[in-house]
C-alpha cells in the first residue's frame, strides 16, 4: 500500500513538472514553427540558438549580477537583432532556396555556433549562478520548485501575448497569410522580404526568451542545441503548423514523457523516450495532431 | 593516357605509408580521413543517389564498432568475422527504421531529423546496456602484429584495410551508378511518384540504398575500433552524419567524384587546423571549417564536383 501511495506521489509530481518543462519547451518550438510555417525556412540551427541563449542569460547573470529570468530583458532586444544579422548573412540567399540547401546553410551555422560557444565557454557545464526562484513550495506531499512554476507563467504569457499580435496586429495577419500562401501575399503588395525578416526576428525573440528561462534550472555546454533543436522540431512534427495552442499542446505532451522518463525510469534514458515518440509520431501522424498540411 | 593517370595515382595511395615515412601518427590521421572518406562514399548510395539526406551514419558506425569490439573482446573472434557481422547488424536496424520511413513516406527534413534521432537513441541504448558497452570504454587485447584477429599496434595495417575498403566502395558505387539500380534511385530522386507511376518499386528500392550505406559505415566502425582498441557508445556520434551530409553537398549533391576529392581535402584541412590550433584554442579550428563549409555552400550551391567539371571543360576547349 506504501509503495503505492509513494508511486502515486511521485506520478504526480513528475506531471507537475512535465507540464512546466513543457511549458518552456513550448516557446523554443513556436519559434521554430513561425519561421517554418511563415518563411518556408527550414533552420537546422534552432537548437544552437536557444543554445547562445542560454550561454548569454548565463553570461549576463554573472557579469551584471543579475537573476536568468531577468537578463531576458537583454537577451530579448538582443537575439531580435541577432536574427536581423544572420538573416543578412546567410538566411537572405537561401530563403527561396530548395530544402536542400537551406539544411546544409543551417547546418553549417550549427558547426559554427556551437564551436564559437566551445572556444568561448569552454566544453565544462555552466548552471546559471543563482536565483531569486530557487526556493520551492511545498504544496502537500508535491513540491512545487518556484523556477519552473515562474518560467512557466512568463511563457504562457508570452504565448498569449504573441497570439493577440498574430490575431490583431496588421503585420500578424500578414503572417498568417503567408503561412497559407506565400504568393498570394505577396501579390496583395506586401514585401515578403520584410515580412521574414519580422518572422525571423520574433523566431529569435522567443528563442532568446525561452534560453532565459531553461537557464534558470539547467546547465549548458556546447552540445546542450542538440537536445533542445530535435525536441523543437519533435513538438511541430506532433503539432503541426497549424495554431499556438497546438503546439503549447504538444510541448506539454513531450514535456511530460520527458519528466516522466527521466523522474520514473533514468535520467539518461530520456533521450531515447523523446527522440523514440518523435520518429513514432513521424511514422503514424506525419501532419501532426492538429496540423493543416 | 587514362591508364596511366590511374596506375600513378593507384601506386601514390599504395606507397603513401612509406611517402609518410611510416610515422604511426601521420598514417593514423590518413586512415581516419580515409574511412570518413568511405563514409561519404556509401552515402552517395543513400544521398547521391537516392536523394535522402541521412544524417544517421554515426548509428551504423557505432554499432559496426560495438559489434566487431565485442566479438573481438569477449569471444576471440577475428576482428574480420566482426567487420561483417557488424555489417549485417546495422543492415538489421537500418531495415526496421527504414521500412517503417520508407512505407510512410518521410522525405527531406524529417527523414534528416529521423535519422540523426536514431543515433542518439543508440548511443543512449548502449550507454544503459552495460553488459555490452556501458559507461566505460571496452579495451580490445592487443596484439603486435595478427593480421587473422586483424589488430595490430602498426598503423599502415589499417591504412591498407580502409583503402582496399574504399576501393570496394568506389567499384560498387560506380556499378551502381552505371547500372539499372543507379537509374532507378536517380528517377526517384528527381521525382519519385513519376518514378512510381512508372513501375518502379521506389520503396524497394530506396531500402537496398539504404541497407548498402549502413553495411558500408558499419565496416568503417569496426575497422575504427580496432584501430583505436577501444569501443564506447560516444562512437554513436551525430556528428559523423553530419559532417558526411555536409561534405557530400559542398562536394555536390549526386556528383561521383565531386564528394570524395572534397572530403579529402576539407578533411585535411580540418585536421591541418586541429593540430596548429587545436592545442591553444579547443574549438577554434571547428568555427573556422564551419565558416569554410557555409561560404562553399552559399557561393557554390551546386558543389565543387560540378564546378571543377565545368574549369575542366574550359581548359580543354582552349
Amino acid at each position: 500500500m506504501d509503495l503505492l501511495i509513494d508511486f502515486a506521489i511521485s506520478l504526480a509530481r513528475n506531471v507537475v513538472l512535465g507540464i512546466m518543462m513543457g511549458s518552456v519547451y513550448a516557446l523554443a518550438a513556436m519559434g521554430l514553427a513561425l519561421l517554418f510555417g511563415v518563411a518556408n525556412l527550414i533552420n537546422f540551427a534552432h537548437g544552437e540558438y536557444v543554445m547562445l541563449a542560454m550561454y548569454m542569460a548565463y553570461f549576463f547573470s554573472v557579469t551584471l549580477v543579475i537573476d536568468p529570468v531577468v537578463s531576458s530583458i537583454i537577451n530579448i532586444p538582443l537575439f531580435f537583432l541577432i536574427g536581423l544579422v544572420t538573416y543578412f548573412l546567410f538566411f537572405k540567399r537561401v530563403i527561396n532556396a530548395p530544402p536542400l540547401s537551406q539544411i546544409a546553410v543551417t547546418v553549417g551555422v550549427v558547426v559554427l555556433l556551437r564551436n564559437i560557444a566551445l572556444v568561448i565557454w569552454q566544453a565544462e557545464p555552466k548552471a546559471p549562478p543563482f536565483t531569486i526562484f530557487s526556493a520551492s513550495y511545498e504544496m502537500g506531499p508535491i513540491t512545487i520548485p518556484l523556477d519552473k512554476l515562474f518560467a512557466t507563467i512568463i511563457s504562457i504569457t508570452s504565448l498569449i501575448l504573441l497570439y493577440l499580435f498574430l490575431e490583431r496586429s496588421k503585420f500578424g495577419t500578414a503572417m498568417r497569410a503567408a503561412a497559407d500562401d506565400v504568393d498570394a501575399v505577396s501579390m496583395m503588395g506586401i514585401d515578403t522580404g520584410r515580412l521574414f525578416l519580422l518572422t525571423l526576428g520574433i523566431s529569435m525573440m522567443l528563442v532568446g526568451l525561452s534560453g532565459s528561462l531553461i537557464m534558470m534550472y539547467q546547465a549548458v555546454t556546447p552540445t546542450s542545441g542538440l537536445l533542445f533543436g530535435l525536441l523543437s522540431w519533435a513538438i511541430v512534427a506532433l503539432a503541426g503548423l497549424g495554431s499556438i495552442r497546438g503546439i503549447y499542446l504538444a510541448a506539454v505532451i513531450f514535456g511530460l514523457a520527458d519528466a516522466l522518463a527521466s523522474g520514473m525510469w533514468d535520467p539518461r534514458g530520456r533521450e531515447i523516450i523523446l527522440y523514440g515518440l518523435f520518429i513514432l509520431i513521424l511514422w503514424l501522424k506525419p501532419r501532426g495532431l492538429w496540423g493543416r498540411r | 593516357m587514362r591508364f596511366w593517370q590511374l596506375a600513378s595515382f593507384g601506386g601514390f595511395l599504395l606507397l603513401l605509408p612509406l611517402i609518410l615515412g611510416l610515422n604511426d601518427y601521420y598514417i593514423f590521421l590518413t586512415t581516419l580521413i580515409l574511412l570518413y572518406t568511405v563514409i561519404v562514399m556509401a552515402w552517395y548510395f543513400i544521398g547521391g543517389l537516392a536523394g535522402q539526406l541521412d544524417l544517421g551514419a554515426g548509428a551504423y558506425h557505432g554499432l559496426g564498432a560495438v559489434v566487431t569490439g565485442y566479438l573481438m573482446i569477449y569471444y576471440n573472434v577475428s576482428g574480420w568475422i566482426g567487420l561483417v557481422l557488424g555489417g549485417l547488424a546495422a543492415m538489421g536496424v537500418a531495415f526496421i527504421v527504414g521500412f517503417p520511413s520508407f512505407r510512410f513516406g518521410l522525405k527531406e527534413v524529417w527523414y534528416a531529423l529521423a535519422s540523426l534521432g536514431l543515433v542518439l537513441i543508440l548511443q543512449k541504448i548502449f550507454l544503459l546496456w552495460t553488459d555490452v558497452a556501458g559507461p566505460l570504454e571496452r579495451y580490445i587485447p592487443f596484439r603486435e602484429f595478427d593480421p587473422l584477429y586483424m589488430r595490430a599496434r602498426a598503423k599502415w595495417f589499417y591504412y591498407y584495410i580502409t583503402l582496399g575498403l574504399l576501393l570496394i566502395t568506389f567499384y560498387l558505387a560506380h556499378r551502381a551508378k552505371r547500372g539499372k539500380l543507379g537509374l532507378y534511385l536517380v528517377s526517384i530522386r528527381d521525382e519519385e511518384e513519376a518514378a512510381e507511376m512508372l513501375g518502379i518499386d521506389t520503396r524497394r528500392y530506396k531500402l537496398v540504398a539504404l541497407l548498402t550505406y549502413s553495411f558500408i559505415t558499419a565496416v568503417t566502425g569496426g575497422i575504427y575500433a580496432s584501430m583505436v582498441g577501444f569501443y564506447h557508445p560516444i562512437l554513436f556520434d551525430g556528428w559523423i552524419g553530419i559532417q558526411t551530409a555536409t561534405i557530400a553537398i559542398v562536394g555536390g549533391l549526386g556528383h561521383f567524384w565531386g564528394p570524395p576529392l572534397t572530403s579529402v581535402i576539407l578533411l585535411s584541412i580540418a585536421e591541418y587546423l586541429r593540430i596548429n590550433l587545436g592545442g591553444t584554442i579547443p574549438g577554434l579550428h571547428q568555427v573556422i571549417f564551419g565558416a569554410i563549409l557555409i561560404t562553399a555552400i552559399l557561393f557554390k550551391p551546386a558543389g565543387i564536383g560540378p564546378y571543377l567539371e565545368s574549369l575542366i571543360e574550359k581548359v580543354r576547349k582552349r
